[in-house]
């Protein structure tokens, strides 16, 4: 049933449409104004010291509410506890506060929030408010896109508080704050040449992310590589493999897959 | 005062019954065919807009309106912008009729105004394309050189 479900949703947000071009980050860049963009999400994680994969699906909504600003609003289940369940959700807000744009060319920054909430269990020193820390990150991003190469680094600030279900964040008041960072690249291979809206984009990134934790001083760096596909230049699927290079942090389950299913439909509000 | 000001431009200015045949627009900022085509659907919801034929390899939409329609570059700018990119040429083709240009003085299009820049005096006639060169249609270098102050609302500085 589960299966089912997911498969559902894969089909439903093949028919969809999709923008932003990095994958475990934002570009600076937002989703045209008026259009809405869905995601679905699946992290597959293997969990370490022990046979267990942990199963996260996020689907996500996004809105372009100006030229400016976009909000997203996301929704985290997963089976790391003992069945698949729903663990709460995020709101992320981004603003592009800079544009200078040339012929295939631009430099851009942004500033964003995020505001999370989640349910589960403490269980990890890695701080994320992508699934499992209830907790906020505000931070900037510049990217700066050649022709077919982008390049795009950002900062940020976050804060872990206690989660809910009393769920209390074991690693104690210092060690709740952290700095994220984050360096990705990517490149449009296909087609070599654009032709029309039909045809099949293929991107190769490699994302570069780590955290800080200001309290301890521990951290983590990890990699990315991911294949991107797009589609009728509307809908995209994004498979990453998420590997950690070097870390002295507590983490649950830090090596995985990662595919997201996108689709953008312009203009509809 | 500014009713004044407003008759005399009117009575120095050239009312011309001339048509918009077609924008032609380069937008900048882009790369990826995804971005091209966020913009060509923004411009397709203009509703005095019939047909946009994109070219993907230049970045380019070539807009063509319906008949009898009032076209409004002010608005076909702020879609390609809404869309998260920047206007970098911006062409329209416009038909007259045995119109004279004198150095200076406006011509009044529908509900426009077009500010000649650079032009010998002429007659106007048959298709011609004019570039608007104010800020938002041509690129922030390009502006940079030219540096036109910002004309009145539905006024445009061209250039033949």
């Amino acid at each position: 049933m589960g299966k089912l479900i997911l498969f559902g949703f894969l089909f439903l947000s093949m028919s969809g449409k999709a923008q932003e071009l990095f994958t475990m980050t934002e570009p600076a860049s937002n989703i045209a104004s008026g259009s809405v963009s869905l995601r679905i999400d699946n992290s597959i994680m293997d969990e370490i010291n022990s046979s267990k994969n942990n199963y996260h699906l996020i689907p996500e909504l996004a809105l372009g509410i100006s030229k400016k600003l976009m909000l997203r609003a996301s929704t985290f289940f997963s089976n790391r506890t003992e069945k698949f369940r729903n663990e709460g959700g995020s709101i992320y807000a981004k603003y592009r506060f800079l544009s200078n744009d040339a012929m295939q060319a631009h430099f851009r920054m942004a500033a964003f929030v995020t505001l999370s909430y989640n349910n589960s269990d403490i269980h990890q020193e890695e701080i994320s408010l992508y699934g499992h820390n209830t907790g906020f990150e505000t931070g900037i991003i510049a990217t700066k896109l050649l022709r077919k190469v982008a390049l795009s680094s950002s900062v940020s600030l976050l804060r872990a508080y206690d989660n809910g279900n009393d769920n209390t964040f074991i690693y104690g008041l210092n060690n709740s704050k952290a700095v994220n960072y984050s360096i990705s690249f990517g490149k449009l291979m296909l087609p070599k040449q654009y032709r029309d809206y039909r045809q099949t984009n293929l991107n190769l990134m490699v994302e570069t992310l780590g955290q800080l934790n200001t309290g301890s001083g521990r951290y983590y760096v990890d990699i990315a590589p991911t294949v991107q596909f797009i589609f009728h230049s509307q809908s995209r699927i994004d498979i990453s493999y998420r590997k950690q290079v070097s870390s002295n942090l507590l983490r649950t389950a830090p090596n995985g897959f990662f595919i997201r299913v996108e689709h953008n439909f312009f203009n509809i509000f | 005062m500014k009713k004044f000001l407003l008759l005399t431009a009117l009575s120095v200015s050239l009312v011309i019954k001339a048509q918009v045949n077609k924008v032609s627009l380069q937008a900048s900022g882009l790369t990826c065919s995804m971005c091209s085509n966020a913009i060509n659907k923004s411009l397709k919801t203009l509703d005095f807009v019939l047909k946009v034929d994109a070219d993907i390899k230049t970045y380019s939409f070539e807009i063509s309106f319906k008949p009898n329609s009032v076209v409004d570059f002010d608005l076909i700018r702020k879609k390609v912008e809404s869309a998260g990119f920047t206007v970098s040429a911006f062409y329209a083709t416009l038909s007259f009729s045995n119109i004279p240009l004198n150095a200076g003085k406006p011509v009044l299009l529908q509900d426009k105004t077009l500010l000649f820049v650079n032009a010998k005096n002429q007659i106007l006639d048959g298709d011609k394309q004019v570039k608007i060169i104010d800020k938002g249609f041509v690129s922030a270098k390009e502006y940079k050189k030219s540096n036109y102050p910002v004309p009145a609302a539905g006024s445009y500085h061209v250039t033949l």
